[in-house]
């Protein structure tokens, strides 16, 4: 009976992370393969599309569906709110601020212009709204989140004023909004990866703590987590992660929001599980629709954006519809 | 030893508690009583580390609790609280087993030990045939019954209690005393309503009257009819040793 009890709780199990795994590498091998060029497998390696280009765009959608699924994990536990993802602090409005500005300035030519400002504005306004939202030395999670709601609505109507002003422009903002893998480069693989790697690592650190902070903050002190420790230090690295994943390839939705809890309806709702199979099931999620994305029409591209929310949603849907039945 | 020394605690011009200065007998039951509003919660919350007092401090066994690490306290301390919360879907299972944090290293996971834990304290509580029901499959007087099991698996000397009754029937009332009554070696502080279960099952009493601690001592002797109606403004008799309440 004690098996009964307890079939899923624990850590997570090395067998599904090895399937996962698994499954995910081939998958990266396949989507090198396709493409506006198919090759054979026997000539990928003369190539310097598959160098220059397959390669770090496949490294990159893997490393970005992974860390938007692990901070969506991360604060949907830390807000204690199933809505949470991983913009609502602001980061995206940040970064299309600053990218929409970069543009503007017609920084897209510099190496890094339009990611750096983007980089530099999504973390001024995450900052902006921990200082709105501290009290001494505690963080106040509701008013962090109205702060970022509040902040990314009226950044958004700066960003669509100052299209109107600009509307020349107004084609490179909206399709850098939307997200893409399109410019994908060794560069931004290499700043990415060792903020993802660290991230997540940290975020895997805590994945107990963020079980605790699901009961309350005060029930999770007396159990013994340093809460306000805790909530700072996940704060930070995950707020760091998107920074950097979104100003290398806009503002990819859906995925930080659904991967966790399609995650949870399937193996339940401890972290210990959920942020390991979120990391691996979020990079196969986003690499196979950025697959997508450039293969369906090719050789023009879908925005994989909206690719993430029509493949998403219905399997998300299923999901649910699934799990209704359970009860 | 829990010692309270002259704990104040306000909120702006409030007052909430006014130099408190007591020592909580170890491996004893005490009640902490008076009228909603009069700082039972804060004196509780004091005590467990979760807030620092406005004045004065609390020690437990020749330390400010504030002193301790997080996983140290939580070795020492429990405490339920009054309102249980849950959200997303633990099942009972895997809420009492929580409570064995304060005794795991990161990513380790738990132990076939933490797993009995968890088994004798859900059988204590009635709760181990719940044991895979989530919280919404759970009545109110089930899911506190869940957080208490939760408390008594992290295995500590210090039981703190904001009315964890208050949600049960009366069986379960009894039930829950009669368990916290065998268990001789913990020192309890428990919050409760009801005169007569107090009486029955604690050792001590702290009568809490706008902030000051107006009796702390025996209950037996504590809760006589004067002080009932200087603390709630209602008349009442004993009869048969029980408090009878006039109205």
């Amino acid at each position: 009976m004690m098996k009964t009890g307890a079939h899923k709780s624990g850590g997570a199990n090395l067998w599904v992370l090895l399937g996962l795994a698994v499954l995910l590498l081939a998958a990266m091998a396949g989507s090198c393969l396709l493409g506006a060029v198919d090759f054979k497998a026997s000539e990928i390696w003369q190539s310097s599309i598959f160098w220059q280009l397959r390669l770090p765009r496949v490294l990159l959608s893997v490393l970005v569906g992974a860390v938007l699924s692990v901070c969506g994990a991360a604060y949907q536990s830390i807000f204690r709110n199933p809505l949470t993802d991983p913009y609502v602090l602001g980061v995206s409005s940040g970064a299309s601020l600053g990218a929409a500005v970069a543009i503007l300035l017609g920084l897209e030519a510099w190496l890094w212009g339009v990611g750096g400002l983007a980089l530099v504005a999504a973390l001024l306004t995450v900052l902006f709204i921990y200082r709105i939202a501290s009290i001494g030395n505690r963080m106040h999670t509701t008013t962090l989140l109205l702060t970022g709601v509040c902040l990314t609505l009226l950044i958004s109507a700066l960003i669509s004023f100052l299209m109107v002003l600009n509307q020349e422009k107004m084609d490179s903002i909206i399709f850098w909004t939307m997200g893409s893998f399109g410019s994908a480069s060794w560069s931004d693989v290499m700043v990415v990866a060792p903020v993802a790697v660290a991230g997540i690592a940290v975020v895997l650190w805590y994945s107990r703590d963020l079980n605790l902070l699901l009961a309350g903050s005060e029930a999770a002190q007396s159990m013994g987590v340093e809460v306000e420790k805790v909530k700072r230090t996940l704060l930070l690295f995950t707020t760091l992660m998107v920074a950097f994943a979104v100003s290398t390839c806009g503002v990819i939705g859906f995925v930080g929001l659904i991967v966790p809890h399609a995650v949870r309806l399937v193996a339940g709702p401890d972290n210990r599980r959920v942020v390991p199979y979120s990391m691996l099931c979020g990079a196969l999620f986003v690499l196979v629709c950025d697959t997508l994305a450039r293969t369906l029409l090719r050789p023009s591209e879908l925005p994989v954006g909206s690719l993430t929310a029509l493949v998403g949603a219905p399997v998300f849907i299923y999901l649910l519809y699934k799990n209704k039945k359970s009860y | 030893m829990i010692e309270l020394q002259h704990i104040g605690v306000s909120y702006g011009e409030r007052v909430i508690l006014r130099d408190i200065d007591a020592r909580v007998a170890a491996g004893r039951i005490t009640a902490v009583m008076g009228p909603n509003g009069c700082g039972k919660t804060t004196l509780l919350r004091c005590i467990g580390g979760l807030m620092e007092p406005t004045a004065g401090s609390v020690t437990l066994d020749g330390q400010s609790v504030r002193s301790y690490s997080s996983k140290a306290l939580a070795q020492k301390v429990a405490f339920v609280r009054q309102h249980a919360q849950t959200d997303f879907e633990f099942s009972a299972f895997e809420t009492v087993l929580m409570g064995r944090n304060p005794y795991q290293r990161r990513l380790q996971n738990e132990s076939q030990e933490d797993w009995d834990i968890v088994e004798r304290c859900m059988r204590q509580t009635g709760t181990w045939e719940l044991r895979l029901a989530k919280p919404h499959q759970m009545s109110g007087g089930e899911l506190q019954r869940v957080m208490i099991a939760r408390a008594l698996a992290q295995e500590t000397p210090v039981l703190l209690m904001d009315e964890p009754v208050s949600n049960l029937d009366i069986a379960h009332q009894i039930e829950i005393m009669r368990l916290l009554r065998a268990a001789t070696d913990k020192t309890v502080l428990i919050v409760l309503h009801d005169l007569n279960l107090a009486l029955r099952f604690c050792d001590e009493v702290m009568l809490l009257h706008d902030g000051n601690l107006l009796y702390h001592g025996s209950i037996a002797d504590g809760l006589t009819s004067e002080r009932i109606a200087t603390v709630y403004g209602v008349d009442s008799h004993r009869t048969d040793g029980q408090v009878v309440l006039e109205y």
